[in-house]
């Protein structure tokens, strides 16, 4: 017979005190994880509260609690569940939080064009979406907002009125709620504004959107170092940027020049995602580095940053862009859908992680 | 790539007409409001050239400060002018300190 008489709720906050955030390097308790629990006649029940849905760690935690708690006298049961509160890691910015109900803005960014950051920035939130957490995408991309075809859209946003005040919806696509500068111009017309011009459309066009409570915003900019991103890194509080190249050194320059942008207003670079890493061809399954091999984590090495996985060069990625529908959804258990899935794990972590250590911002007293 | 300092407190001093600037890195600067003003950053003070130059500009009262994305601070004055992005890196060259001014 199980005394289970002696054990507590201390107790076991004691026991689950041991147990440490494997990228936190902290206990889950100081980190307030620990949610609803309770203590019943041996009966342990509780929730962790994970920093986000696409957390790679649920199985390591979950093996960390049951092995402390099954070293207590009287426990007979121990029922983990996960759930997820995405904390904000937007910090310092303008005076006006342009998108106040969004936790994380991600910038997605390439120091030059035809990387395939567009479909990067599509298969991340799709991704992140798929991972359980409520994400949003905005296409940016003045010279090609592409983003519309590759999730299949036709429609236009809706407009809806807050607080008395009118304002657009965003699109839902495969139930993520897109806004792309592209619904706004007619196909085939491009967009020829002057940098005054631009900067000013787009911060209207971030205040009249309504994109409800968001998690995550993935933001698709456009290629290089111009106009768009001193309008964002100027207008909008954002919680980093994600390089996105191909592995040969031509692409490789434009990687750096975009970093040293980022540092320059200091927006933290989260990490590097190498795209078309390689092709494997299907006569001889072997792997073809078209463009190089190991660029892109060469290059993170050497700028200091995080490299967040590599992603082949597959005809069924653009296949599926065409067809309107992003990889990680239409085939999820492909072995890019797999890349775009870690990378979006390892970008949630590592927002998750800038969140816990970020500084408080300036203090304006005036 | 060292981390440059980045202010943690900005106050607007009205009664001694300047601002006092806390630094992450403990240092405190002050700036006169004139001061300040002469040596706004935008293209209409200084030009386009590389060298810096001071535009005494006397009896303007700051309005407001801002923050700018997260690496910039921006000045409102009395006259309307407002179009200075002070980095931080510029700001802390500015500071008018003694140890800060020794070469």
């Amino acid at each position: 017979m199980v005394d289970t008489s002696k054990l507590t709720t201390e107790a076991v906050l004691t026991a689950l005190r041991q147990v440490k955030d494997p990228e936190l390097h902290q206990d889950l308790v100081s980190l307030g994880m620990i949610k609803d629990l309770s203590v019943e006649d041996g009966r342990v029940k509780f929730q962790v509260e994970l920093t986000t849905p696409a957390c790679p760690l649920k199985a390591t935690i979950q093996r960390d609690c049951e092995r402390v708690l099954r070293a207590l006298p009287g426990v007979r049961e121990v029922a983990i569940e996960f759930g997820a509160r995405v904390r904000g890691t937007k910090v310092g910015a303008g005076e006006v939080d342009l998108l106040p109900t969004v936790k994380n803005v991600i910038l997605i960014a390439s120091g030059k064009g035809g990387v395939g950051k567009s479909t990067v920035a599509v298969n991340i939130a799709a991704a992140l979406a798929k991972h359980g957490a409520a994400t949003g995408l905005l296409d940016a991309d003045i010279y090609g907002p592409s983003i519309p075809i590759m999730l299949g859209v036709e429609e236009k946003p809706g407009t809806v009125t807050v607080g008395g005040v009118n304002k657009m919806t965003p699109v839902l696509a495969h139930g993520i709620p897109l806004m792309s500068i592209g619904f706004f111009v007619d196909p085939g017309q491009p967009i020829v504004w002057r940098g005054p011009m631009l900067g000013k459309a787009l911060t209207q066009f971030m205040q009249d959107v309504h994109w409800g409570d968001l998690d995550y915003l993935v933001v698709d900019l456009p290629p290089g170092t111009g106009d768009v991103q001193i309008t964002f890194s100027q207008q909008l509080k954002v919680s980093g940027a994600v390089l996105v190249t191909t592995p040969q050194k031509v692409a490789l320059a434009d990687v750096v020049r975009g970093k040293a942008m980022f540092d320059k207003v200091r927006i933290p670079v989260l990490g590097v995602v190498e795209n078309m890493s390689y092709f494997i061809c299907d006569g001889c399954n072997k792997r073809h580095f078209i463009f190089d091999e190991g660029g892109g984590e060469r290059a993170a090495t050497t700028l200091g940053v995080d490299f967040l996985g590599e992603v082949p060069l597959l005809p069924q990625i653009r296949e599926h862009s065409d067809a309107g529908v992003p990889t990680v959804l239409r085939s999820p258990e492909s072995p890019a859908a797999e890349a775009f899935l870690a990378i979006a794990s390892k970008l949630a972590v590592k927002l998750a992680l800038s969140n816990a250590r970020s500084e408080g911002g300036i203090r304006i007293v005036a | 790539m060292a981390v440059e300092p980045s202010p943690v407190e900005v106050r607007k001093l009205a009664a001694e007409r300047s601002v006092a600037v806390t630094w992450d890195d403990g240092h405190e600067s002050r700036y006169p409001w004139e001061y300040l003003r002469g040596w706004c950053p935008c293209a209409e003070c200084q030009g386009h050239t590389d060298a810096r130059r001071f535009n005494p500009v006397s009896g303007v009262d700051l309005e407001g400060i801002a923050p700018v994305g997260r690496y910039a601070l921006t000045c409102s004055w009395s006259d309307g002018h407002a179009a200075g992005i002070y980095t931080f890196a510029y700001l802390r060259s500015l500071c008018p300190c003694p140890t800060c001014r020794r070469p």
